[in-house]
């Protein structure tokens, strides 16, 4: 079927072409058995979703929709703020830890050096880790699979 | 009553009444579309809240031009596109498509509800099965009841894709329906 037949048939249905390409589409539907079974078939169709609308939530809910959404900015704007003083603080406490460990010729050079090797044990597990996941995630011939 | 961009400007310097109104008139449009685009009610009220909170961050990216609604569509149509990525990827939630909370039969004669509650669960498992784009013009135009130039505005593509689109998402939808009657 030609691309202007599909056009006009979809406009048919749902009443959207002008007057004069009405006529032209009823005239080619009554010498086209095919056009006519495809208008039957979305005709029906359309009867079938006329008689459904989607779903709508109880009256309360729409009431409490703009509380609900200031709470969710409120909280956002404080799990940003939370999260900017933890970070912070993070990096402070590190710079102090690693400033101690290192500097402060109290701190018996065993202790040194099992924390440095700890540290770098963790990330190299750390970088081990990320890499066989990502891996993992892009050879996954199954990911799109619903499961 | 305010414009939508009357009421965008006033976001973009941080009026939150102005965001109020906009949720207000805006929330049942952004909601039934999410509910079209990924069939579950508690996610589409995430996904439409999500949506006025992405305009509240986003104001100042808004194209004081252009209409507003375009773009409000495009944001829930995103924010649907990533999360039925993700459900894809998860797949244990389920969507609504039996307990009719999704697609509900208008009418209130007890006689035929049976079998209109049957057809009703058949459109629902067979719109849930086409693609995005499919689902997104069947939706507009069949449940929104939009009308073809307020879609082609709403998706910014020309009428004429419109009519096309519409041809080929009702051609896979029936074949679908086709094939369920068929099962039976």
């Amino acid at each position: 079927m030609s691309k202007d037949k599909r056009e006009m048939l979809a406009g048919y249905v749902d009443g959207e072409l002008p007057e004069n390409e009405r006529l032209a589409f009823e005239k080619e539907l009554s010498e086209n058995e095919e056009l006519r079974a495809e208008l039957e078939e979305f005709m029906t169709l359309k009867e079938m979703t006329g008689i459904m609308s989607y779903a709508d939530l109880p009256d309360e809910v729409w009431e409490n929709y703009w509380q609900s959404l200031y709470k969710k900015m409120e909280r956002g704007f404080g799990w940003i703020l939370f999260s900017i003083g933890a970070i912070g603080l993070l990096f402070y406490g590190l710079f102090q830890f690693i400033s101690e460990l290192f500097y402060n010729p109290s701190v018996p050079i065993l202790v040194k050096i099992a924390v440095t090797v700890l540290a770098l044990g963790a990330v190299i597990l750390l970088v081990s880790f990320s890499r066989e996941r990502l891996f993992a995630y892009k050879h996954d011939r199954y990911k799109e699979v619903k499961k | 009553m305010c414009t939508d961009r009357a009421l965008i400007m006033d976001i973009q310097s941080g009026d939150k009444k102005a965001l109020g109104m906009l949720v207000d008139k805006h929330k049942k449009t952004a909601f039934r579309i999410a509910l079209g685009l990924v069939g579950n009610k508690d996610d589409a009220y995430d996904i439409s809240q999500e949506a006025c909170l992405r305009v509240y961050r986003s104001a100042n990216t808004y194209d004081n031009s252009q209409p507003f609604m375009p773009w409000f569509y495009r944001i829930i149509s995103n924010l649907s596109k990533t999360w039925l990525a993700k459900r894809s990827r998860r797949e244990n939630k389920m969507v609504d498509v039996d307990d009719a909370s999704f697609l509900l039969i208008d009418s209130t004669n007890p006689e035929d509800t049976m079998v209109k509650k049957e057809t009703a669960a058949y459109v629902r498992n067979a719109l849930l099965k086409l693609d995005y784009e499919d689902r997104e013009i069947i939706t507009l135009q069949h449940f929104r009841n939009m009308s073809y130039d307020e879609i082609a505005d709403l998706l910014d593509i020309p009428k004429g894709t419109v009519m096309s689109r519409l041809y080929y998402a009702r051609k896979k939808l029936a074949t679908i329906m086709r094939s369920y009657y068929e099962q039976r």
